[in-house]
């Protein structure tokens, strides 16, 4: 580590920083971050920070002190190999130092080596960056660096994923992967992100191949979760499946809300008995069978409604006049079905207290 | 992500402090109107469930309290007074104006799409772009559905699309064995 530290600061050397004393007060900002990052217990939302720091922790406070400037500090990460095209950057300082304060804490297993160091590369570098950096000034984002221990986690490691699997498709390498990992580890608290400044068009196309792959690993996600969309292939068709998916959905609610409204004379049904018993305990799946078997329904036009309800299901639809609207009726021949299934169910209580349980 | 357990329990929690809300009005509510009130309040729940940090639900909660909706009182009913309604994330300025830009920028897109596709119509026959605009309906109508579509871009409009399928899903789920709750009680 200290061999590369040593090339890459010859290297640092070579590129000519534009803004130098942009470099030496955003480097002062940074590293009170990485001072208080450090210092900071290994706690469980904090885990993944430690982690990230506990390679170039030492290497880092060495770094620090040294007055260099902040690209320095990026040659002091431990996947230096990675950093090495990254010094070549033939412009636009704003974005180095953008490059610099994120790539410090690519601590985790980013062990693809930097080879090339074409300006394709990074052309591609800034472009990505470009698509990935945050609206926000460069400050803001320094300061959202603590607030990476949120509990989403999982959601940042699937974007990081994704990252990963576009950069393995691609030729060019990690330091975009880091960046884009970093930054959307430190964009987590905004929603939308584009840039919008222009560049060469080069760097459209790449950008526009970034963003395309973004859309895919999404896509994917999609795919995994609407049933039966896994053996589809084309944008198109998963699509189609996506949108009846969600149409069902709606449909469904629309109907279940309907079905409730019909159960039940008042609109907060049995509710009030429901959780009275259970006042003040938290909610939960067990409690549910145990909450309404020892309910007395005082009402008996209730048991009317839902003998009613449940003899209209066998009629046709469209012919009742208590379900006259149009938009009611779809929701009913679509799912009839499953109603069906589900009130010869009810007879037995045992079996519907395990549904129940299993449902909740 | 969260897990589904929490979030079905926080929506049915709210959805009945909603529902309880609503009890006041008057007694004999027909059917479509109790239908009405559930269904809306259901949705409000769901919305506030994700505690705005995302759009639909934004979207879903201001388009209930909107000025020119019909069931505008209920809506603000059901979410409580002013006061305690939970601070949703701030929307940066920056995103209205972006919203705009979006709309804006689509409309020319658009206008400039039917020129082009008036210009060289023969051309449409490339694979591509008739891959393009049948992706591009569906799009349009993915975005009709999800509320508050129409201001999302590609990527966000995914990721849109699967937290609210998500919701929705849960959503069902508890629909469907509180209905089923009722009934056991029914038969009892």
């Amino acid at each position: 580590m200290e061999s590369n530290a040593g090339t890459t600061e010859t290297r640092s050397n070579v590129t000519v920083p534009d803004g130098g004393e942009v470099a030496a007060f955003e480097s002062l900002q940074f590293t009170d971050e990485i001072h208080r990052l450090i210092s900071a217990p290994g706690t469980d939302n904090a885990s993944s920070f430690t982690a990230l720091l506990e390679l170039p922790a030492t290497q880092v406070v060495d770094l620090l002190h040294s007055p260099e400037s902040v690209k320095l500090i990026v040659a002091s990460a431990p996947n230096v190999e990675d950093f090495k095209g990254s010094f070549h950057f033939p412009s636009n300082t704003g974005l180095i130092q953008k490059d610099a304060r994120f790539s410090v804490f690519s601590g985790e297993g980013n062990n693809k080596n930097e080879k090339s160091n074409s300006p394709e590369m990074t052309s591609k570098n800034s472009s990505a960056n470009l698509e990935k950096a945050v609206k926000s000034e460069p400050a803001e984002t320094v300061s959202s660096l603590p607030l990476v221990s949120d509990p989403t986690m999982e959601n940042r490691n699937i974007k990081r994923k994704d990252r990963e699997k576009k950069v393995k498709g691609s030729t060019k390498k990690s330091k975009t992967a880091t960046n884009e990992r970093l930054e959307d580890a430190e964009k987590l608290p905004y929603v939308h992100v584009r840039a919008r400044r222009g560049q060469a068009t080069d760097s459209h196309s790449l950008a526009e191949r970034a963003r395309r792959e973004k859309i895919n690993a999404r896509m994917k996600l999609l795919q995994e979760l609407v049933p039966g969309c896994n053996k589809i292939s084309g944008t198109a068709l998963v699509l189609d499946e996506i949108i009846n998916h969600v149409q069902s959905l709606q449909r469904q609610v629309e109907f279940l809300s309907m079905r409730l409204a019909t159960v039940n004379p008042r609109i907060d049904f049995n509710l009030d008995s429901l959780f009275t018993p259970e006042s003040g305990s938290t909610m939960d799946g067990g409690n549910f069978p145990s909450l309404v078997t020892p309910l007395i329904w005082p009402d008996v036009q209730v048991n009317g409604y839902r003998k009613q309800f449940q003899h209209q299901w066998h009629f046709d639809t469209l012919k009742q006049p208590i379900w006259g609207r149009e938009e009611v009726c779809n929701n009913y021949v679509t799912l009839e079905n499953s109603l069906l299934s589900c009130d010869s169910s009810a007879n037995s209580a045992t079996l519907h207290a395990n549904q129940l349980k299993m449902e909740l | 992500m969260r897990s589904p357990f929490s979030l079905k329990q926080e929506f049915l929690k709210k959805w009945i402090l909603g529902l309880q809300r609503c009890r006041s009005s008057k007694k004999n509510m027909s059917i479509f109107e109790r239908k009405k009130v559930i269904k809306l309040s259901a949705d409000v729940a769901m919305a506030s469930a994700r505690k705005g940090t995302t759009c639909w639900s934004r979207a879903l909660i201001a388009d209930a309290v909107k000025e020119g909706n019909a069931d505008k009182h209920l809506a603000e009913k059901i979410l409580g007074p002013a006061s305690e309604r939970q601070p949703t994330k701030k929307v940066p300025v920056g995103a209205m104006a972006y919203n705009k830009r979006i709309r804006s920028k689509k409309i020319l897109e658009r206008s400039s799409v039917i020129r082009r596709t008036i210009k060289c119509a023969p051309q449409a026959a490339r694979p591509s772009s008739i891959v393009k605009t049948l992706v591009g309906k569906r799009r349009q109508i993915l975005r009709s559905l999800i509320p508050g579509g129409e201001f999302m871009n590609g990527v966000s409009l995914i990721e849109e699309t699967l937290d609210y399928m998500i919701s929705l899903r849960a959503q069902v789920d508890v629909m469907r064995s509180l209905a089923s709750a009722s009934k056991l009680v029914n038969l009892n």
